[in-house]
């Protein structure tokens, strides 16, 4: 990682130095273990406060929109992915961003860790080919894949799609990942064990969008969920209302969602609302062989229309 | 069609126009027998009358245009298919009733007999059609191998996967557009059963409903097979009233019995000022009906001009009130339509109810709403109350919101500040045996109206000036004719052609099968396009920028490195297609092997290695009809045929071979096919799998090919050796998205509508036509070339167009310039804003947008609505159901 | 539950399907009156917002056709 956090500041500081961007967009390190807060360096002398590690789970795409600056960016695979959607939607321009490529081998995720460490206050990681996690209780280490965040386990893009610069050879992409077996789980039940699913799965959603902020692809100026004329849906934390919420927030990331993550990551109430956002990459895998972000010449399927369309949904 | 009864007064069918009652003069004993008259009394509408009569009417007209189409070939003289007898034997026509959700059966699939549903169904190809055995029809009837198709696949839809379909055929003809892959799909996919054979006799098996037929397979096997109904694919065929009508406007026949036509005047009868359209013309399917009907307007536009708006009244304009701002007064108008609604719904009831509602001010209930009394009692009554929103309670918008509309906008009210409850076809028809549910609907749905047309703002129809000049891309056959015929109708149109000729593949044809020289046709064309004043040639010229939409083209015109700028109003496309270059049969590898173009060329040059050749073999499909390429090329069957048929005229003696897979040649050019076997030449069917194959003994060629009764290869020396190759369109994709039109996987464009709109496309004032849109023969090139003008004349001769006030519309505020609206728009409304302070957002062009609504609904960030159908309207209904 | 009638919102295309239920009406075909039709221009005018719309307000069934 030392080498990733070199690579980053030698490529900031030269494109910062020959005037190419005017703003780095990475990482800092954070004051606590495990979290590491992004950061923005407009100066060539402060490329030393940017760093790396396996806790750069944040996805900095989100923080490209709408900017006039000439910017680079580190991005990992998912990331990349995410600018690509960016490109396509007019969200940046391509010419004005230098995409610094981060190959990358899974994030930690800081809860598995903090429950592998049984709750004690952990005081450092050392991620290696095990996990080392000191806490107050001791020193314990922990297979990586166990404290792996879960969309990273099944992540067959690691490797930046796009990128001006890369800060190291690529990876090696994982391979006959099955990326679906929970959707498929739940595709499988009867609509009442689906409607018990759901049920549970959203009934600690406090609405605090949280997911919406780090989500990459909430972009609009006013959300949905914001809006008063027409009232798309309801205020309240009752049940038909945060459904509401979190199956249009699903629907508008169909065909866009990279997986990345970042909305089961910052959920205060740990809700696995992955599940539906896969779901619809699953749809748009099947039916129209699509992956998001990967063309920037392709528009999503959903915002298209082709005469070959599958049409089976149609009864 | 007599497969159900049907009562004296009757509806002639469900979707028929204007759709009202007629009495059956044959069976009301009020006519035959001078008794009953019941209906007269009982009609609250005072609409019956009896004595009303055939009358004859004088019209002095300039040109007429016939379309008096063609009757089903009646079966009842194939006495071994005993039609008649059986009632398990129908023919398609009847059988297209059993499948059709108005039929008699409501589409459920049963047969005849016993009600049954059956497991096994046959159609029998070329019933009264390409035989003389049992009737005089030679000629091929075009439609019925794809109808029977369509039928064996909807039946399996229907039937699902019990139910065994087999069609019964010499060649399977699917030669129109999109029609081969639909074959394919039916075999491999549907899994109908194709079996080249033509059967004799129907046979009823004993103390049963089902029939048996006996047939060869084409490996010479009998078989014998039981089904549970047949269906016999009777042809096409003019009725003898047809004829006797043709013998009073004293115009032509051919030995069909069709229209007479040639193939440069394909819509020309052989009267002048007469015009012909459909399947009197030949036998044909819809989408080239629809051509030829565009076609013959054409054609009677172009001897008409001088007098065109010479006989029209300039309509009173009413100065609009305006309700900006203004609380909503609401007045509710409920119909009881005679009895039609009052019999089932309390309409007094739900009269009073509507008086509940907020914002109406006035509610009343009609007799019949939509009478010319009533009208004005309405407006009268808007202008009394100062109503500003109207609800009416009747019918259906579909058909009656226009006539509303106008009562509205003559009470000098905006015409969108209306909304209708259709408490008739979808309330007090379908819901009789429930009149107090019935009666609850109809209140739900009047407060539904009530409550979106409280939310309903008046609403501006954009104003559209077009532009009077042409533009025609593409100098053949089409983009010429296209050119004359608006040239003719008083416009100015510039003809685009990127080679330095005019002619495209026209130059390379000799004769067509009316013994037309083409090569003089050619130049008479060219020299009247040349002379003619209102049209302008650019040779050598290519597109390098397209801006605006319909009415309103700028398109750069290059050539030569000097851009012009030429601003036209419509745009036809002709931009055509070519053979292409065969990869297979050796070809380029010996002179003696040659394309059908080729060998063209010789007969126009009148080459003298013609007259050596003592045996000429064609091989036909050459690149077309392959997994690649799924589509027939249409004119290649016929172009080979005629071809074979010259050399036979130079050499009787030549041994004349075609290698074919389907004979195609569709209607009236079978006589041509059937000419062509008399001469002696000899077809020799192969399929896929087997390919011939191309061989050289030495210095001599020579092709392999299975012969189809023998079964085994035969070799056959050969001096000469014809390729039919694919046509393929020059698919310009820059082209295409210049003017924002689809292209098919095959290159060829896509048209507005595959059936009813051939001639256009989707996107507003850009019109379609020749081998661009699919192969075609010249009379076909032509006529559709006359339709694609007719079409653009449509537009040209307003001068001026409103569009609908019910379109979507940007607020730029919530707009996050994602392009997702330009990216789906069908019609290219939606674009990016290019100056001022919503640089960036997405705005739609009034002019362009159909209201669909489609961007509305993709756009995640809430910023389109669609005006008319806005989003608190609907959710005010949503809300509005108890 | 054999008193209970669902209620259905239909959201019918104007062009299409719309256009058929008035067609059922002038065939005088007879189908239960649980159905309250919407009339949309297309479609493609059919938001899933609607769908949640008519569940949440206690619709028991959305039928969109087109």
């Amino acid at each position: 990682m030392l080498e990733y956090t070199k690579k980053i500041r030698e490529i900031a500081e030269r494109l910062l130095k020959e005037g190419k961007v005017d703003m780095v967009i990475g990482f800092r390190k954070g004051t606590l273990p495990m979290i590491n807060e992004p950061h923005f360096v407009k100066r060539a002398e402060d490329v030393n406060e940017l760093y790396w590690d396996t806790f750069c789970a944040v996805n900095l795409a989100n923080y490209l929109t709408d900017r006039k600056e000439r910017i680079a960016i580190v991005a990992k695979g998912c990331d990349s992915r995410n600018i690509v959607n960016h490109i396509i939607e007019n969200k940046v321009k391509k010419d004005k961003i230098v995409v610094i490529g981060v190959p990358c081998k899974g994030m930690l995720g800081r809860r598995k860790i903090a429950l592998a460490a049984g709750g004690s206050e952990i005081l450092e990681v050392i991620d290696g080919a095990k996990v080392t996690i000191k806490s107050k209780a001791g020193v314990k280490e922990v297979d990586r894949k166990d404290v792996t965040q879960d969309n990273c386990i099944i992540c067959t893009h690691r490797n930046p799609v796009i990128y001006d610069e890369l800060v190291a050879e690529k990876v090696e992409e994982q391979k006959n990942v099955d990326r679906y077996e929970d959707v498929k789980k739940i595709e499988a039940m009867s609509v009442q064990e689906k409607n018990e699913y759901f049920d549970t799965l959203l009934s600690t959603c406090i609405r605090c969008y949280a997911c919406r902020n780090a989500c990459p692809l909430c972009y609009c100026p006013t959300c949905f969920v914001d809006e008063s004329k027409p009232q798309w849906v309801g205020k309240s934390i009752e049940e038909t209302d945060i459904k509401t919420f979190h199956f249009l927030r699903a629907y508008h990331c169909a065909g866009r969602c990279t997986d990345c993550g970042s909305c089961e990551r910052v959920c205060p109430m740990n809700i696995k609302m992955r599940v539906l956002t896969k779901k619809l990459e699953k749809d748009c895998f099947d039916q129209f062989g699509w992956e998001a972000g990967l063309s920037l010449t392709e528009r999503p399927p959903l915002d298209t229309y082709k005469p070959n369309d599958p049409q089976d949904f149609i009864k | 069609m007599g497969i159900a009864k049907r009562k004296a007064i009757y509806v002639e069918y469900a979707q028929a126009v204007p759709l009202k009652y007629a009495i059956d003069p044959k069976e009301c004993i009020y006519l035959t027998k001078g008794k009953c008259g019941a209906c007269k009394k009982i009609c609250p509408a005072d609409a019956i009358n009896f004595d009303e009569k055939e009358k004859n009417l004088t019209l002095n007209v300039g040109a007429v245009v016939i379309s008096p189409g063609f009757s089903p070939y009646d079966p009842t003289k194939f006495d071994n298919y005993q039609y008649s007898k059986l009632p398990n034997v129908m023919t398609a026509m009847e059988y297209e009733r059993i499948l059709s959700a108005s039929g008699p059966t409501k589409g459920h699939l049963v047969r005849p007999s016993d009600h049954k549903e059956p497991k096994k169904i046959a159609w029998f190809q070329c019933v009264g059609s390409r035989d003389l055995n049992k009737c005089d029809n030679s000629y091929c009837s075009s439609v019925c191998c794809m109808y029977a198709i369509k039928e064996a696949v909807i039946s399996k839809e229907h039937a699902g996967k019990g139910l065994d379909c087999a069609i019964f055929f010499m060649d399977i003809r699917t030669h129109g557009k999109d029609f081969e892959k639909y074959y394919e799909n039916a075999k491999n996919k549907h899994g109908v059963r194709f079996i080249r054979s033509r059967v004799h006799t129907i046979t009823p098996i004993p103390n049963s409903d089902d029939l048996e037929i006996r047939y060869i397979k084409e490996d010479g096997e009998l078989v014998v097979e039981a089904f549970d109904m047949i269906v016999l694919s009777v042809g096409l065929a003019t009725s003898p009233e047809t004829v006797e009508f043709a013998k009073t406007l004293d115009i032509k026949l051919t030995e069909g019995k069709f229209c007479e036509t040639t193939t440069f005047e394909p819509v020309n009868t052989s009267r002048k000022g007469i015009y012909v359209a459909g399947a009197f013309q030949g036998p044909k399917d819809i989408p080239q009906s629809i051509i030829e009907a565009s076609a013959g307007a054409s054609a009677a536009g172009e001897i008409l001009t001088p007098s065109r708006n010479t006989l029209t009244k300039v309509k009173e304009f009413i100065p609009e009130i305006n309700v900006i701002n203004d609380r909503p007064r609401i007045g509710v108008f409920v119909c009881r339509c005679g009895i039609n609604i009052a019999s089932v719904v309390d309409v007094p009831g739900v009269a009073e109810y509507a008086k509940t509602l907020p914002y109406v001010e006035f509610v009343t209930d009609n007799l019949f709403s939509c009478s010319q009394d009533t009208q004005n009692t309405i407006a009268s009554i808007m202008k009394e109350k100062n109503l500003n929103r109207i609800v009416v309670a009747a019918c259906t918008p579909k058909t009656h919101e226009p006539l509303f509309q106008e009562t509205l906008s003559n009470a000098g009210l905006n015409k969108y500040l209306f909304e209708m409850a259709n408490i008739r076809n979808q309330d007090s028809w379908v819901h009789k045996s429930t009149p107090e549910l019935a009666t609850e609907k109809a209140k739900d749905l009047v407060r539904m109206a009530v409550v979106k047309v409280a939310l309903t703002e008046p609403l501006k129809e954009a104003e559209l000036a077009i532009n009077q000049t042409a533009l025609v891309i593409g100098g053949g056959i089409s983009g010429m004719v296209a050119a004359k015929s608006l040239s003719k109708q008083g416009y100015v149109t510039h003809i685009l052609e990127r080679s330095d000729k005019l002619g495209g593949q026209a130059l390379s044809l000799f004769k067509t099968g009316k013994e037309e020289n083409i090569q003089n046709e050619l130049s008479k064309l060219v020299d009247d396009v040349k002379k003619d004043k209102n049209i302008q040639i650019h040779l050598k010229t290519d597109i390098s920028k397209v801006d605006g939409f319909v009415g309103n083209f700028k398109t750069v015109l290059s050539s030569n490195g000097k851009d012009e700028v030429l601003e036209h109003g419509v745009t036809i496309m002709a931009t055509g297609a070519a053979p292409i270059i065969p990869e297979e049969y050796q070809y380029g590898k010996d002179p003696r092997i040659i394309t059908n173009l080729d060998l063209d060329k010789k007969f126009i040059t009148n080459d003298p290695m013609l007259k050596t050749l003592k045996t000429a073999i064609f091989i036909q499909c050459v690149g077309s009809r392959e997994p690649n390429r799924m589509y027939c090329s249409r004119l290649c069957c016929t172009n080979s045929v005629l071809n074979a048929l010259e050399l036979k005229k130079i050499n009787p003696e030549m041994n004349v071979f075609i290698l074919y897979r389907d004979m195609r040649t569709y209607g009236e050019k079978e006589l041509l096919y059937k000419k062509a076997r008399k001469e002696g030449v000899i077809f020799i069917r192969y399929t896929l799998n087997e390919k011939p194959r191309v061989v050289f003994e030495e210095d001599e060629l020579a092709v392999i090919v299975k012969d189809h009764v023998l079964s085994r290869p035969i070799m056959i020396k050969t001096d000469l050796l014809s390729l039919a190759p694919a046509i393929v369109p020059y698919a310009d994709d820059k082209l295409a998205k210049f003017f924002k039109v689809p292209l098919n996987e095959d290159g060829f464009f896509v048209e507005r509508h595959a059936k009813l709109g051939p001639s256009e496309f989707a996107t507003d004032g850009v019109f379609l036509c020749g081998l661009a849109h699919y192969p075609k023969p010249i009379d076909e090139s032509i006529a559709h070339a006359k339709a694609a003008a007719s079409r653009a004349v449509t537009l040209l001769a307003k001068k001026k167009v409103y569009v609908s006030g019910q379109i979507a519309a940007v607020q730029p505020a919530n707009c996050s310039s994602c392009g997702v609206c330009i990216s789906i728009c069908a019609f290219s409304a939606p674009s990016f804003v290019e100056k001022g302070p919503f640089t960036g957002k997405a705005e739609i062009n009034p002019v362009l947008c159909k209201g669909c609504g489609l961007c509305v609904s993709s756009c995640r960030s809430g910023a389109i609505r669609l005006k008319g159908f806005d989003n608190d309207q609907i959710f005010s209904q949503i809300f509005a159901i108890k | 539950m054999s008193d209970w009638q669902p209620k259905i919102v239909a959201f019918l295309c104007n062009w299409c399907s719309y256009g058929a239920a008035d067609l059922a009406g002038v065939s005088r075909m007879d189908y239960p009156p649980n159905i309250r039709v919407i009339r949309i221009p297309c479609s493609a005018r059919m938001s899933p917002k609607f769908m949640l719309a008519s569940l949440r307000q206690g619709i028991d069934g959305v039928w969109v056709s087109g």
